[in-house]
């Protein structure tokens, strides 16, 4: 059976109450989720932290989900929320934070080639938008349909980010290579 | 560099990503199971947002029956072109606000740009079909129209709501805004029904300006109320 149909499948089953369906579709989409999170710059620990309020809200609204309905769009666009929540209550904290005289040094970032530079480095330049479409796109093999779904956006911007992404990333790549 | 180059550097960069702990996803399914019960899928989008234009329609019609149908009685051949625009336009309100409440949703136009257009259509359309230049009473027949138009706009709305209070909005302001565009749509027909002044000023801000109004006291409803579950939450 083809991946997304298998998704389908668990994704019936995890509506009709079926425990292994759940903890067989956390197992396969968490990967997603937390590199999904893990682009947008967030550590660790707030992207564990992030995954597991998607989960509860996926639960939550798990009938959602309408049955025959790509899983993955409809999976992305609940984390795409929770990340947009998240932004909006650090925002809040870091208001009421109050900063340090001087900020302590920080190691300068080692030298890296693209062939050694982890994904959040690579797509560390793009703006948020972009590197969503790329992660769906290109790491996450979606389809332009799937990602404009996700994103509520349309397939020709879907297309048009994802073509600006690697505008930018060429450029990077290329004057990392004439460094090197 | 080709973009298959960078298509294998992303992917390479990829399997470098280190997956979450197995105690974390152990823990997520732990969290989940003492609520884990059968749950019945929302219906087709085609149901509900049917569901939602006969209600829409229905109160539209009904209050303007009540307040007498006063402007279809005196409305002339062409003017009843905008009784057969505006239940095409609320047809594709309920479709966009439908699709604002399932996440992953295939959506054909934003709520914002579906708002615009039924702006520029109506100003379009009442132009063309209303064409008395007079200004009579501009305000004060015009207040009460916009008051009477957004009250029949409340209770589309409000069972709006109720049809779609099982979705989940990704969006919550674009949801307001199409559930406002919508009641604010209702709000127009039964102004058509039932308003006989057909001075062009008069149609063109003082029955359109509901639709706007509307629009964005559902934008900001929405931005609210979800301002208020981040906050709890």
């Amino acid at each position: 059976m083809h991946a997304d149909g298998e998704l389908e499948t668990l994704m019936v089953r995890y509506q009709e109450g079926d425990f292994s369906a759940a903890t067989s579709l956390i197992h396969r989409l968490s990967p997603r989720i937390h590199r999904f999170f893990a682009v947008q710059l967030v550590s660790r620990a707030a992207a564990d932290d992030l995954l597991q309020e998607t989960w509860l809200r996926l639960h939550e609204v798990r009938h959602t989900y309408r049955p025959g309905e790509p899983v993955l769009p409809w999976l992305y666009a609940i984390a795409r929320h929770i990340r947009v929540d998240h932004y909006r209550k650090s925002g809040r904290t870091s208001a009421r934070e109050q900063s340090l005289d001087q900020t302590p040094e920080m190691p300068a970032p080692r030298p890296a080639s693209g062939a050694t530079l982890s994904l959040e480095e690579m797509l560390a330049p793009l703006p948020e938008s972009q590197r969503e479409v790329v992660e769906m796109l290109k790491v996450d093999g979606m389809s332009l349909e799937e990602v404009a779904r996700a994103t509520s956006s349309s397939v020709g911007s879907v297309k048009q980010k994802a073509f600006r992404a690697y505008e930018k990333l060429r450029e990077r790549l290329a004057s990392m290579g004439s460094l090197s | 560099m080709r973009d298959p180059e960078i298509d294998d550097i992303l992917k390479r960069a990829a399997q470098s990503h280190a997956d979450p702990d197995a105690a974390l996803l152990a823990k997520i399914a732990g969290s989940i199971q003492p609520t884990l019960r059968p749950v019945r899928p929302l219906p087709p989008t085609w149901v509900l947002a049917g569901a939602l234009g006969l209600v829409g329609m229905a109160l539209a019609l009904a209050i303007a029956a009540i307040l007498g149908l006063h402007g279809v009685e005196a409305m002339s051949g062409p003017q009843i072109l905008v009784l057969a625009a505006l239940p095409i336009l609320i047809g594709r309100a309920t479709v966009v606000w439908t699709a604002e409440m399932i996440p992953g949703s295939r959506r054909h136009e934003s709520p914002a740009i579906f708002f615009a257009i039924c702006c520029m259509l109506l100003l379009a359309l009442f132009a063309i079909l209303f064409r008395d230049d007079t200004t009579g009473n501009f305000v004060s027949q015009g207040v009460p129209c916009l008051r009477a138009g957004l009250l029949a706009a409340v209770p589309v709305a409000l069972a709006g709501w109720w049809l779609l209070r099982r979705g989940f909005a990704v969006n919550p302001t674009g949801a307001g805004l199409a559930a406002g565009t919508l009641a604010g749509l209702a709000g127009v027909s039964m102004l058509e029904l039932h308003c006989q002044n057909f001075q062009t000023w008069h149609v063109l801000v003082w029955h359109i300006a509901v639709i706007p109004v509307s629009a964005a006291a559902g934008a900001l409803a929405a931005r609210l109320a979800n301002r208020r579950i981040t906050a709890r939450g």
